[in-house]
């Protein structure tokens, strides 16, 4: 192990722990990443020194707690290298705000939403609420045999499109989409894009500006930030066609009895008391991240990945989803003919080794995919080599002794 | 194992088990004691929602006393089914009535019992007394 792999190492507190008598090995990264102290003790000071509600008091604890919050929001406008950061819950709810704050305002019934086969839930339910209320179309580009998308009936599904939603980076196969020739043939037909980044900001650098695009959500938690935060992106112009679809406190300028007037800003759609600790420890996160070499971290995951794949593959009855190709994430999804994924999941955390085991909230994909559900390992900054060979040598007598 | 251990000797039994791994195991040994439902009589009707494994169960009232019967796809899942027939089947509505999830937790086997998408088995268990409550 590199001197400065065991450095991210001891930044972790969560790693020294055991689980069933071993050391901790966490390979659920796609569901969420573990948290930095940084992290822990940004969030832990602010609520020990300067908790207060944040833009309206003038006391001196509202006035730190406020910049601390702000920090993070211009933090994100610079990582991110966007102008409008609207603070959600996460990638679920961001989408779930694109689609009541703009979709439902600046889309009309038969216009046309364009989805794919290879979305997360939250992608894709948003879409059909919106289609029951206001009767937009949704079409789905379909998942080649490959396992990707389909590029060419992706061409020939653009007549009537007004947006185009897709995942950047797979959260169940790591495959990282064409994601500039979608954006080209969205623009080309007139269409906005929403990008669901959840799985890409982790492993790279996103630059929202230069992307063309006039939404990206993404959540805190799975680049080493709390849970309960995220946002939404959004290009200036789209976000001038955006009304406001939860009143309150925070996103309001003036309010009589008759009526109300909103803030101009991202407060508009911020309302009620926001996630001031959590965008603390998110401000926290982005710091730490700052001072990681991405690029260098995704080549050397995406190794371990291809490594993990190309070992389970040799075992007889297993099956491994994707390709693992340039750019794609560090994440394995794999089913045994012999060994359900459930009991595989609960034998490895007999060993202390974590993985996800289900649909990964990919039901239309497991479909296509032909199976119930798979066993996922995805690995992180802080994920070594002899970690994954212990998981790998731990599947192999798995199978053996229970297959 | 005894032929109807009750409930304490085998939360003493599984808790004696230090490796999980192990424990585990035992768990799938049971999974042989489910009076097993056919595939063609698996249905939407039996299904356990909500279980990441295809899982199902039905409720029999024999002569007063219940018999379950279930089967699941994976052998863990269907381990549990085997344990919750040990201790159920035979016996009266109103002892399945007085029992809670809480040994499964007890014997070292879950770690948790909040009803999700990742825990079937205190979907099935809820769904058994459910069965019960009606069909007794």
């Amino acid at each position: 192990m590199s001197g400065d792999l065991m450095a991210i190492r001891d930044d972790f507190p969560i790693l020294q722990r055991e689980v069933n008598g071993r050391s901790l090995i966490y390979f659920d990264n796609a569901a969420t990443t573990q948290k930095p102290k940084v992290v822990i003790d940004a969030m832990t000071d602010y609520y020990q020194s300067m908790n207060a509600n944040v833009h309206r008091a003038v006391h001196t604890l509202a006035g730190e707690s406020t910049e601390a919050y702000e920090s993070c929001r211009e933090n994100l406008r610079k990582w991110f290298s966007a102008e409008k950061v609207i603070f959600t819950s996460g990638t679920t709810e961001a989408i779930n705000l694109a689609a009541h704050a703009w979709g439902k305002h600046n889309l009309n019934k038969g216009d046309v939403v364009l989805l794919t086969e290879m979305e997360h839930h939250s992608d894709i339910v948003p879409w059909q609420m919106l289609s029951r209320e206001i009767g937009v179309e949704l079409r789905y580009v379909p998942v080649a045999e490959d396992h990707t998308l389909d590029m060419e009936l992706l061409r020939a599904s653009m007549e009537g499109v007004k947006l185009v939603c897709f995942v950047h980076t797979s959260n169940v196969l790591g495959a990282r989409n064409p994601v500039e020739e979608i954006v080209s043939i969205s623009k080309k037909h007139g269409a906005k894009v929403l990008i669901d980044a959840a799985q890409a900001v982790p492993h790279s650098r996103i630059d929202f500006t230069s992307m063309n695009i006039d939404f990206l959500a993404c959540s805190a938690h799975k680049m080493c930030g709390p849970t309960g935060i995220g946002c939404l992106l959004v290009s200036p112009g789209t976000f001038l066609e955006m009304e406001p679809f939860m009143g309150g406190g925070d996103m309001i300028e003036t309010v009589t009895l008759e009526g109300s007037t909103y803030q101009k800003n991202e407060h508009k759609f911020e309302a009620g008391t926001p996630k001031i600790a959590e965008a603390v420890g998110w401000d926290a996160a982005i710091n730490w991240l700052s001072k990681i070499d991405l690029q260098f971290e995704h080549e050397r995951l995406l190794d371990m990945a291809r490594h993990t794949a190309n070992r389970l593959r040799a075992i007889p009855g297993m099956t491994v989803f994707g390709q693992h190709t340039d750019g794609d994430s560090a994440v394995v999804s794999f089913i045994h003919d012999k060994v359900h994924p459930e009991d595989m999941a609960r034998l490895l955390d007999a060993r202390g080794i974590a993985l996800r085991t289900g649909h990964h909230c990919a039901q239309p994909l497991m479909e296509k995919l032909g199976v119930n559900g798979t066993l996922r390992a995805s690995f992180y900054l802080y994920n070594t080599q002899e970690e994954v060979e212990t998981m790998l040598s731990t599947i192999e007598s798995i199978v053996e002794r229970f297959s | 194992m005894n032929d109807t251990p009750s409930l304490e000797e085998l939360v003493e039994e599984f808790s004696e088990i230090d490796d999980a791994m192990e424990r585990l195991e035992l768990l799938m040994d049971f999974a042989d004691e489910v009076d097993e439902l056919t595939l063609d009589e698996w249905s939407d009707d039996n299904l356990v929602r909500g279980c990441q494994s295809q899982a199902h169960i039905v409720v029999e009232n024999r002569e007063g006393l219940v018999h379950t019967r279930a089967a699941a796809d994976a052998k863990i899942v269907q381990g549990l089914m085997g344990i919750l027939s040990v201790v159920m089947n035979g016996k009266s509505p109103a002892f399945v009535l007085s029992l809670t999830p809480q040994f499964a937790i007890d014997m070292g086997i879950l770690n948790s019992l909040t009803p999700s998408r990742s825990n079937g088995f205190r979907t099935m268990f809820d769904m058994i007394q459910s069965e019960v409550k009606e069909k007794f």
